[in-house]
């Protein structure tokens, strides 16, 4: 990264406070979150695309936007119909141009865990509930149940988005401006939390984990290290390429690297993986996957056979 | 089954909408209850689309997409259960539709594999994103967003069309061929699954430094902990935000007391203001 972020805005000045609509446009953006996913920085782009708007009016400043823009690409991952709250918050500190490193950390903060809850209230209640209803409907020939879970799903889902933003940016506009006196201590607070976030979605969202399983007796080895430390491997990857960016290392060239990877590890049966194909009776793989080098055997589930 | 041009046009078009709206836009009209009957109306049999769609959703609401986590993909399987529930002329009962959508299995596995390479290859595109943003390119980065939607949308588009055409043999094809080389497949997964963890480094290189360490594994042990309890699993983050949380109000209003007292050369001064 030839960029470097700086850390405070060369302009200041606090901007005045965004127009509704402004707000609105964003969030309809907002709907495009995901537009770019991508498994490094999974809704990075998407969540700036939405952020534009706002911060075309924010930051007048050139150099300030493009240093906006700069960290408004860091790793993101929140649930799809909660990130207003996410985008008011933010926006509210951008208006008070705060320091880069606060806003990073507070966005983070407050997205990691917004995906947990959405997960928890949209796709394991509000979808199987409406779904489960209107499918039965479906079954039974009547249109309406498609019309119905449409409706249902899509009044709740933009009631969220609104009043999420419009709350949020409400509340961050009124704590920002309290904060501001204690803005260096307030920066130290946001990376610690920030920081303590990461560190739990390295250990919640790393599922990379090994395979093999070797020897006459059958060793597991995921089971060993599990016995070391849990999520042993996840935490010394994320430390692994943590280094090979201080070193000067591209994320580029970091994903390049895991791609080579997990391929040849795969090819010799290394990494757990799922290709999710079938043979002709439809019965999944035992492992997930045939590795290309079978140098170990991988036991045939004992259920399945029977 | 007789396939006028219009429809398979008409296909292509619903399924680029619908592998666009799985992520994005309304983030419901892909779900089968909504495509198949689509789909059934644009082959001529639109009762039929309407209760595959109805089944299909059933099976559906166990395999949501949660975490980043992707089960075999709802769309290209409701688009081509609809396909083979009117091509072999089902009767339009749930037990009648039941083989339909055993057939469309293999479709909805490479509708998977579509997405796992989009996202494999738009993280590359991350640093023409970052040259975007330095550059204060805003239509560079629309445009990035455009290019993702328009591929995915495409892949399945093509995908569905194939089916329409190629019927229970392509997905034979498809099967044997996801079958012999499932590591591929399986190392894109593994590889695609480690690739946060560039994200997450980024993230550390920004907020790190010495004394941070020990938040970073507190956070860590936090997540772990509360993972490993079945109670608490489902809400791992937000417990960990809370602690964290708990820590930062308690850094914050120490900082700024050392703060206030810094100079005046008197020790702690109890007080009883509020972190935020």
């Amino acid at each position: 990264m030839a960029y470097n972020i700086p850390d405070k805005y060369q302009d200041l000045t606090p901007a005045p406070k965004l127009d509704n609509k402004t707000l609105n446009k964003m969030v309809w953006l907002s709907c495009f979150l995901q537009a770019s996913f991508n498994y490094e920085r999974m809704q990075a782009c998407g969540w700036l695309w939405g952020m534009l708007p706002g911060l075309q009016k924010i930051h007048t400043n050139k150099e300030d936007l493009k240093a906006s823009m700069a960290h408004n690409l860091d790793f993101l991952n929140t649930h799809p119909f909660l990130v207003t709250f996410v985008m008011g918050i933010v926006l509210s500190l951008e208006q008070n141009k705060a320091d880069t490193k606060t806003i990073r950390s507070v966005r983070i903060s407050a997205a990691g865990p917004l995906g947990g809850i959405g997960d928890a209230l949209f796709w394991l209640t509000l979808v199987p509930i409406t779904a489960g209803l209107t499918a039965n409907m479906a079954m039974e020939g009547q249109i309406f149940g498609a019309i119905l879970f449409l409706i249902i799903f899509n009044v709740v889902q933009f009631i969220v988005r609104f009043g999420l933003m419009y709350w949020s940016y409400g509340l961050g506009t009124k704590a920002v401006t309290l904060l501001t006196s204690n803005a260096k201590e307030f920066t130290r607070a946001a990376s610690i939390l920030g920081i303590f976030v990461v560190g739990g979605l390295i250990a919640n969202y790393g599922g990379t984990t090994v395979r093999m399983i070797v020897g006459d007796t059958q060793i597991n080895i995921q089971s060993l290290l599990d016995g070391v430390l849990p999520k042993l491997i996840p935490l010394l990857i994320t430390l692994g390429i943590y280094a090979l960016i201080k070193k000067g290392w591209t994320p580029v060239r970091c994903i390049i690297l895991i791609l080579v990877v997990g391929i040849v590890g795969c090819a010799f049966g290394i990494w757990s993986g799922n290709s999710q194909a079938m043979d002709a009776d439809g019965n999944t793989l035992p492992g997930g996957y045939t590795p290309l080098v079978e140098w170990y055997e991988y036991p045939v589930p004992e259920e399945a056979a029977e | 089954m007789e396939i006028s041009i219009i429809q398979a046009i008409l296909v292509f078009v619903v399924a680029f909408i619908m592998g666009i709206d799985q992520f994005s836009f309304l983030e419901s009209l892909y779900q089968p209850i909504v495509t198949c009957p689509i789909i059934g109306a644009i082959l001529g049999n639109f009762e039929l689309g309407v209760v595959v769609g109805g089944a299909y959703q059933l099976i559906q609401i166990g395999s949501m997409p949660i975490g980043g986590a992707q089960p075999p993909n709802a769309i290209l399987g409701g688009i081509m259960a609809t396909i083979f529930a009117v091509s072999l002329n089902m009767e339009a009962t749930a037990d009648g539709v039941g083989a339909a959508l055993g057939l469309a299995i293999p479709f909805a596995v490479f509708g998977q594999y579509a997405v796992t390479l989009t996202f494999t290859f738009m993280s590359g595109m991350m640093a023409k994103a970052d040259k975007c943003a330095e550059n204060a390119d805003v239509k560079g980065i629309r445009n990035i967003n455009f290019l993702e939607m328009g591929v995915l949308g495409c892949l399945f588009g093509i995908l569905a069309v194939a089916g329409l055409y190629g019927g229970s043999a392509l997905g034979e094809t498809l099967q044997n061929f996801s079958y012999d080389f499932s590591w591929v497949m399986a190392g894109l997964d593994a590889a695609g699954g480690a690739m946060k963890f560039v994200g997450f480094a980024i993230l550390m290189k920004v907020m790190m430094s010495g004394e941070m360490w020990g938040f970073l594994l507190a956070g860590f042990v936090m997540a772990l902990l509360c993972s490993a309890n079945a109670t608490t699993s489902g809400a791992t983050l937000i417990l960990c935000a809370f602690v964290g949380a708990a820590i930062a109000i308690y850094d914050f209003t120490t900082q700024t007391k050392i703060k206030q007292n810094a100079g005046a050369g008197a020790g702690f001064v109890g007080g009883d203001q509020d972190g935020i």
